[in-house]
């Protein structure tokens, strides 16, 4: 049994320092520890408090294990009655008592070696980490090496040596200990030295505390859930020696020693000395093995919740689908399939709404998770990506954003799932096999869908460094793609187009042969818009392409996106937070706000004449690259819980001009005056007369521009 | 290349303090071990003055020379190979071990290489089909992988061997048939020693198999929450080109934490022996300590040692060669 040691050392990223104590609830971690509290209080029990001369009770005065008399010499073992609740063994004794005392001593020194395991990694560990350095390079020196040393031989040999060791369990203990407590001091330092470059231990450093209240205060209380793992692995580990060489006879044998030796392996060891096992006397040999397997299993679920709960990726796994079938969607296992829950069999009307329309959103509502627990991250969406253009999706994170956008190419994981609506995909290829159709694609099964994925549309993600495989070349990855989406090309060819796409972007065809960790981000970047170009396809979904890099690398690349959008002609649908980067880019813009759609209009039209006060609010996020300056206003308060919507527009609890309507009633996008504009609010509607700001004129009326920019002034 | 060389040093520090500690130990500890091994010796036949010199030699006690250089010699003797004299065996210890070395490194070497396949292939699959039926395999695992070596072993000598009292499929003791067949190069002994294999490697991969399924399911179920595993999804790739993509980069925390699970292996086959009497290393380490044959004590302890860091080396090299990042910074 290990410690998943990269769940632990990514950790308390997510934990924060109020987190820490709480003891994960699951079943599995509820059996577990009801296992363990049975075996540690047991012994203990009224009843139990004089096993230790129970043990040496006998059936016929004067004998017993020590005393040696034979085996021969004792009655058969009686089987378990009222009176012997396990029986008796060959030496008359009473099993029962046997075990009880067993477990106390298996219990105690397990525990006990697991306490001094505990005490000395972490002083080992949080000591290494904190003060680094050549302190650092000299501990980690200490427990590798001991971690490099077997321990089992070597608990072996000291136990073997040390000829005290079998009459003392506390010298066994510590034997055990020794031999056990590097891989926690490892994993502690590890954990320490992320910790003391977090911002929290910076700030106490910085506002002068002394290391000791950072370590006492900071740092211990973040290390409790690797301390409480790491303390039932060493004391599994700890009981499992102690019964093996106990089971080997290495302890010392109680025969002749103080009764409180007993335990599972000694138990084990003199049940099969004596022929327990040809002899058919179960009671005696098959309880202290239940207690072995009982209590590894005790362990092993709470272990198995404990890495759960630092690592919640391996709890919401199981669990989705599960929920998904009892809340009757049907779930694909194919992974990287967005699943549909299908409520009504919609008659799909598959005409383009535009003659021009490439990608079509229709009435698309994305929920995470199933039935009462599902968060309705996107509802009622559409949108409309024409060919060849550029349609900007903005909001603040967490607005739906990506969600729709992924889901609607059905790259979005479980536990994410889609709801209701229709997508369709106009395909027009302009290279490869592909024949001219229209795909619906919440229907389009996996093949189909592979089939489209990057030869028809293409993604960019945000952050480079985790799209590009780290184990394998820029090449292979272009290799892979190439191969799976034109098996016709010839190694060489296949060669020589990635030389060329990298040609377009700005970068040396060598670059074939380097690793994603060999290019910087910019670099990064270019190599997988590059790679997204490859097979030319007609919709590229940038999803915040550039946030990652700095300004000057984000506008370099941003104006090739564009150029090689003009040479090639693909549609665009860019999903980004800052709105002054679509004016430039975007044809279209569409502003989301907690999973809706909420304004939608020519680029110029939204930037220079927002109708939607979230948008205005956008617009004053951001100083504008050119034009007259404006004050920086922002948007007073945060986005809202998804699981918990304010009631009416989403938004009028942050909206300075809200109407008693807006707390009811859920705006919906309705065309208004100006081209192509459509807003989702009531300021606009029946008759309301929309604030100033909110009316500004549109773009192109040169004259009313000019007007109401002296209205303003 | 650095960083391997610095793990190669680590190792050699392992060994050197592996050597140290088993020449201090008899050295140190309090009490008279002589007087119990004469006694031992004696107690199994002939212990005459020339058997009680050794002993004392061995053991560092009535000799008239300095620790250090009592220290200098044996790790002199050591470089060359020599481990010292068993008396119990009445041979080098350095040619008994070698005679046992074969049998575990066969065993360790096919059942480990099975655990971590098989171990590697299930827990992949138990990710990759998540929430289907094979999450049942999880318990199972679970369960497996919290049961001690030993303990498995005694159970399946139970169940399945011809010492237990079930189903007596399998031989269940010793490395062959000692009575039937002659050591050598004929077909019935190599016959016996397949099926007396038979036995122990199955506790060993279904011990150490356990352990690798859940972390290589760990590491899966983390690693295709990547982007990179999304990307290549979206690349349109095959199946098993995206599996392969998300597996590769799991196995590297797993092969970077092989140096724990070598080491209970090691430690887990050296019970496995006993149990079932296996004429390897561990079982006659087992055996000397019985005889309290300190030579070839120590001598089993700085050999397993050095079999495990080697392993451990291996691990490394095999990592630096898997990970670019890793091979960039050696």
């Amino acid at each position: 049994m290990t410690i998943d040691s990269t769940a632990l050392t990514h950790a308390p990223a997510t934990l924060q320092r109020a987190r820490v104590l709480r003891i994960p609830r699951s079943p599995k971690v509820i059996a577990g520890l009801v296992i363990l509290g049975v075996f540690s209080v047991t012994p203990y029990s009224p009843n139990a408090t004089d096993t230790q001369n129970w043990v040496r009770h006998v059936l016929v005065p004067g004998t017993g294990g020590d005393s040696g008399f034979p085996a021969s010499y004792y009655p058969l073992p009686l089987g378990p009655s009222a009176a012997h609740w396990l029986g008796t063994t060959v030496f008359a004794q009473d099993a029962w008592s046997q075990l009880l005392a067993s477990t106390q001593a298996t219990m105690f020194v397990g525990l006990l070696a697991a306490a001094i395991a505990t005490v000395l990694s972490i002083i080992f560990g949080v000591t290494a980490g904190y003060i680094g350095g050549a302190t650092d390079e000299g501990l980690s020196l200490v427990a590798n090496v001991s971690l490099a040393i077997p321990g089992l031989p070597l608990l072996i040999v000291l136990a073997d040596y040390v000829p005290s060791a079998g009459s003392s369990l506390a010298l066994v203990a510590a034997i055990i200990a020794v031999t056990t407590w590097a891989y926690t001091a490892r994993t502690l330092r590890a954990q320490t030295l992320s910790l003391r470059n977090r911002d929290f231990v910076e700030a106490s450093r910085v506002s002068g505390e002394g290391s000791l209240r950072i370590i006492g205060v900071e740092i211990l209380p973040n290390l409790i859930p690797i301390v409480a793992a790491s303390f039932l692995f060493t004391s599994l580990t700890a009981i499992y020696a102690y019964v093996a060489i106990s089971f080997l006879g290495l302890a010392g044998s109680p025969t002749g020693s103080p009764p409180g030796l007993w335990n599972w392996g000694e138990m084990l060891r003199e049940g099969f000395a004596n022929n327990a096992v040809r002899g058919g006397w179960w009671w005696w040999w098959a309880p202290p093995r239940i207690c072995v397997a009982l209590l590894g299993t005790g362990l092993a679920l709470v272990n198995f919740g404990i890495d759960e709960f630092i690592n919640p990726r391996l709890r919401t796994s199981g669990l989705t689908a599960k929920a998904a079938r009892k809340a009757g969607a049907h779930v694909s296992a194919t992974l990287g399939l967005t699943p549909v829950m299908r409520r009504t069999a919609t008659a799909a009307n598959t005409t383009p709404s535009t003659p021009d329309a490439v990608l079509e959103i229709r009435g698309l509502s994305v929920d995470y998770g199933y039935g009462d627990q599902a968060v309705h991250a996107v509802r009622d969406c559409d949108l409309v990506l024409r060919r060849g253009r550029v349609l900007g999706l903005a909001g603040e994170s967490g607005s739906g954003k990506t969600t729709l956008a992924l889901a609607a190419i059905r790259l979005l994981r479980a536990p994410a799932v889609i709801t209701e609506g229709q997508v369709l995909f106009h395909s027009k290829p302009f290279t490869g096999d592909n024949p001219k159709e229209t795909i619906d694609m919440l229907a389009a099964g996996p093949h189909r869908l592979r089939e489209i994925r990057w030869s028809e549309i293409a993604v960019v993600l945000q952050s480079s460094l985790n799209a590009l495989n780290p184990v394998t070349t820029i090449g292979a990855q272009f290799d892979d793609m190439l191969r799976a989406h034109r098996p016709h090309m010839s190694r060489d060819q296949r060669y020589t187009r990635g030389v060329e796409l990298l040609d377009m972007v700005g970068m040396n065809g060598d670059r074939l042969r380097s690793y994603p960790h060999e290019l910087s981000g910019g670099m990064r970047q270019r190599a997988m818009i590059a790679m997204a170009l490859a097979l030319e396809p007609q919709v590229m979904v940038l999803d915040e392409p550039t946030t990652a890099l700095d300004v000057v690398t984000q506008r370099e690349i941003l104006e090739e996106l564009m150029g090689l959008r003009d040479r090639l002609g693909f549609a665009a649908l860019f999903i980004t937070h800052d709105l002054s980067l679509l004016v430039e880019f975007a044809d279209d813009i569409a502003v989301m706000y907690a999973g809706r759609l909420m304004e939608r209009a020519p680029a110029n039209s939204l930037f220079r004449a927002p109708r939607l006060p979230y948008t205005h609010g956008l617009l004053h996020c951001f100083p504008p690259m050119h034009g007259k300056r404006v004050p920086m206003a922002g948007i007073p308060g945060s986005p809202p819980d998804l699981r918990d919507l304010p009631s009416g527009c989403a938004f009028h609890p942050r909206c300075k001009w809200a109407l008693d309507q807006c707390k009811h009633d859920v705006p919906v996008l309705r065309s208004i005056p100006g081209p192509n504009r459509e807003v989702a609010c009531w300021l606009h509607r029946n008759g309301a007369t929309p604030p100033l700001e909110l009316s500004l004129a549109e773009p192109g009326d040169v004259m009313r521009e000019r007007l109401s920019q002296v209205d303003i002034q | 290349m650095r960083a391997l060389v610095r793990r190669f040093g680590v190792y050699l520090l392992a060994a050197w303090v592996a050597v140290t500690v088993s020449f201090l130990l008899p050295r140190v500890v309090p009490g008279n071990p002589v007087a119990g091994a004469v006694a031992r010796a004696s107690q199994s036949g002939n212990c005459n003055a020339q058997c009680v010199r050794a002993i004392e030699l061995q053991l560092g006690y009535n000799v008239h020379t300095s620790m250090w250089d009592q220290y200098t010699q044996y790790i002199g003797n050591l470089l060359h190979g020599d481990l010292g004299h068993s008396w119990s065996e009445n041979a080098p210890v350095g040619s008994l071990i070698l005679s046992y070395l074969p049998w575990t490194l066969v065993l360790l070497g096919i059942s480990t290489t099975l655990a971590f396949l098989g171990g590697s292939a299930i827990g992949t699959l138990i990710a990759w089909r998540r929430g289907s039926w094979t999450d049942w395999l999880i318990p199972f695992a679970t369960f497996f992988q919290a049961l001690p070596f030993f303990f498995l072993g005694i159970v399946l000598v139970l169940v399945l061997g011809q010492t237990g009292t079930m189903l007596k499929w399998f031989p269940s003791l010793f490395g062959y048939d000692i009575y039937a067949t002659t050591p050598g190069p004929n077909l019935p002994y190599i016959g016996s020693v397949v099926s007396h294999a038979i036995l122990p490697a199955a506790t060993v991969v279904l011990a150490s198999m356990a352990g690798f399924i859940l972390s290589i399911r760990n590491q899966v179920i983390t690693t295709m929450d990547e982007d990179f595993v999304l990307v290549a999804q979206a690349k349109g790739l095959p199946g098993r080109t995206v599996v392969w993509y998300a597996v590769r980069n799991a196995l590297l925390p797993v092969v970077a934490n092989f140096t724990i699970a070598i080491s209970l292996v090691v430690g887990g086959q050296i019970l496995v022996e006993i149990v079932f009497n296996y004429p390897g290393i561990g079982f006659h380490l087992f055996d000397a300590l019985g005889k309290l044959d300190y030579p070839l004590v120590q001598g089993v302890f700085v050999v397993i040692t050095l079999v495990v860091l080697v392993a451990n080396l291996i691990a490394d090299a095999v990592y630096v060669a898997i990970d670019p990042r890793a091979r960039q910074a050696a």
